[in-house]
């Protein structure tokens, strides 16, 4: 039980800093709707709709997968100003529920900016989405799980690298392909009923899979890279 | 060591010599002594190199992955073992990379007169691309982090990448099973006839030895460095100790 | 297959295989070329 609660102390503590100045998601939120208005204008979702539906699971993911990273590269900021880094790494409490106390955090940001995104890209690209909503709720946390815990361990990864704004997608899209393919795979499947849902139910139990080993495997050895020096 | 070296080097120079001849060997069963295929004509002898890189490329990552873990065992406990280790980790990623490039790029040559496209998103290309692209990754990560940490973390992402490797090849055959796209070709051992074995052993005995060669040629010059690294740092910290006086 | 034969470069098929094993053994040269002549320069800095 007190790991659970380090968790969630790791938790508020991120989720007040950014409270306060809540400069990550409003930069998220607006670099999602620049990339649908891009993608919009790029595809021009009004003069093919059928297209527009084949593609858009695609395109939302695309979407998503920028504003993670933005997002992603600086959640360990706050880490680094005042050597709190160093003080994480003294304190008592576990490295890896510093670990889930910030996955959980950019995932609840990554959550909020896909809420707001939602209804805009169903407006911008006239989506009727053909399948059933409920699994697109399912998909869609799932997915997001799976950037969001490689993606901050990565950012952690690559936090005194040079060039560590740009080590992250290098780091995170190679591990990320398999469960991309999964959640667009899944998404498009729902929005345009292509794939029947025992295959789209294959896909989720996919990302599913993927989200577990991963989440494992970041929990083992985010204390190994918290003290690599 | 420097006793050992003068017979160690025979022995290396030994086992590139067997390298050479057997991939020679290899070379006149592929060129001249299989007959040609009837399907595909003499294009298809690219096969007899393509097929058994491909299939060694999937070889080394699973060294570096079990070079990885010994070094994330060793760091605390053994860190001259760890450093070893390390050395041993990046030079199958390198080899690994290799081997993925050539894959890549004889298939991409033979797929391109064969069956009229450079690439095609198959089930086996894109894994092979994907599994191109998750150790170049490692090799990005070594050259960006700094040192003194970048052994610990390309360690802890060759665990990521050797877990996503298995995860890679299911999701993408799932996928084309799902979609079925132009296969470039049948399994390896498919339709493989009795003829074409003697040069598809012997490029694939041939390629293996070399790859074995690289892999430790590329281990020893970076144990040499290492070992040239801890003598600079030797000398550097002698001599800031001798300022005082 | 013969030498003659093999290096005829009229048709896309058989310049396709020369180009492949070219390709490997351009690209394994070229590595065995780059860890031999780091290797030299290692070693130099030694003695």
């Amino acid at each position: 039980m007190t790991y659970l609660r380090h968790v969630l102390d790791h938790l508020r503590k991120d989720l007040r800093l950014e409270w306060r100045s809540r400069d990550s998601i409003n930069g998220m939120l607006f670099f999602a709707l620049l990339v649908v208005v891009v993608f919009g204008l790029a595809f021009d979702p009004t003069s093919y709709p059928t297209t527009t539906r084949q593609i858009s699971g695609g395109i939302l993911w695309v979407a998503l997968l920028f504003a993670c990273i933005t997002a992603l590269n600086q959640s360990w900021n706050r880490e680094l100003r005042n050597q709190v880094l160093e003080a994480q790494r003294m304190a008592p409490s576990p490295a890896s529920a510093l670990f889930l106390g910030k996955a959980i955090a950019n995932m609840l940001f990554v959550l909020v900016v896909e809420a707001v995104l939602a209804p805009i890209f169903i407006i911008f690209f006239n989506l009727h989405v053909l399948g059933s909503v409920w699994l697109l709720a399912l998909v869609l946390p799932l997915g997001t799980w799976a950037l969001v815990v490689n993606g901050t361990f990565f950012a952690a990864l690559g936090l005194r690298a040079r060039n560590r704004e740009l080590l992250l997608p290098l780091l995170l899209l190679p591990i990320s392909l398999p469960a991309l393919l999964a959640m667009v795979q899944a998404t498009t499947g729902i929005l345009t009923t292509d794939l029947d849902s025992i295959q789209i139910g294959t896909w989720i139990k996919q990302l599913a899979g993927y989200d577990i080993i991963f989440t494992t495997i970041c929990i083992l050895l985010f204390e190994t890279i918290l003290n690599a020096e | 060591m420097e006793q050992r070296t003068p017979s160690l080097r025979s022995v290396a120079w030994l086992w590139f010599g067997i390298a050479v001849a057997i991939l020679i060997i290899g070379f006149r069963q592929a060129i001249f002594l299989t007959p040609t295929d009837a399907a595909q004509g003499d294009v298809g002898r690219i096969f007899y190199y393509h097929v058994p890189i491909a299939m060694l490329s999937l070889l080394f990552p699973y060294l570096n992955f079990a070079a990885s873990l010994l070094y994330l065992y060793w760091r605390m406990r053994d860190p001259l073992k760890a450093l070893a280790a390390d050395a041993f980790a990046l030079a199958s990623a390198e080899v690994t990379v290799v081997y993925a490039t050539i894959t890549l790029l004889s298939g991409m040559i033979w797929g391109r007169v064969a069956w009229g496209i450079w690439w095609t998103w198959d089930a086996r290309l894109t894994s092979m691309l994907l599994l191109w692209l998750l150790y170049v990754s490692y090799l990005m990560l070594r050259n960006f982090s700094p040192t003194g940490q970048s052994h610990t973390l390309a360690a802890v992402l060759s665990i990521f990448a050797a877990v996503d490797v298995p995860i890679v090849y299911m999701s993408i055959r799932w996928w084309r099973t799902q979609h079925p796209a132009p296969v470039f070709g049948g399994g390896p051992n498919a339709g493989m006839d009795k003829s074409m074995l003697p040069a598809f052993f012997w490029n694939l005995a041939g390629w293996a030895v070399w790859g074995i060669f690289i892999l430790l040629f590329r281990f020893a010059l970076e144990r040499r460095r290492q070992i040239n690294e801890q003598e600079a740092a030797l000398h550097a910290i002698e001599a800031s100790l001798e300022i005082p006086q | 297959m013969t030498w003659h034969s093999l290096f005829d470069f009229s048709t896309m098929a058989n310049r396709h295989l020369i180009a492949a094993y070219a390709v490997v053994l351009g690209i394994q040269a070229g590595y065995l070329g780059w860890v031999a002549r780091n290797w030299m320069r290692a070693k130099g800095s030694r003695d």
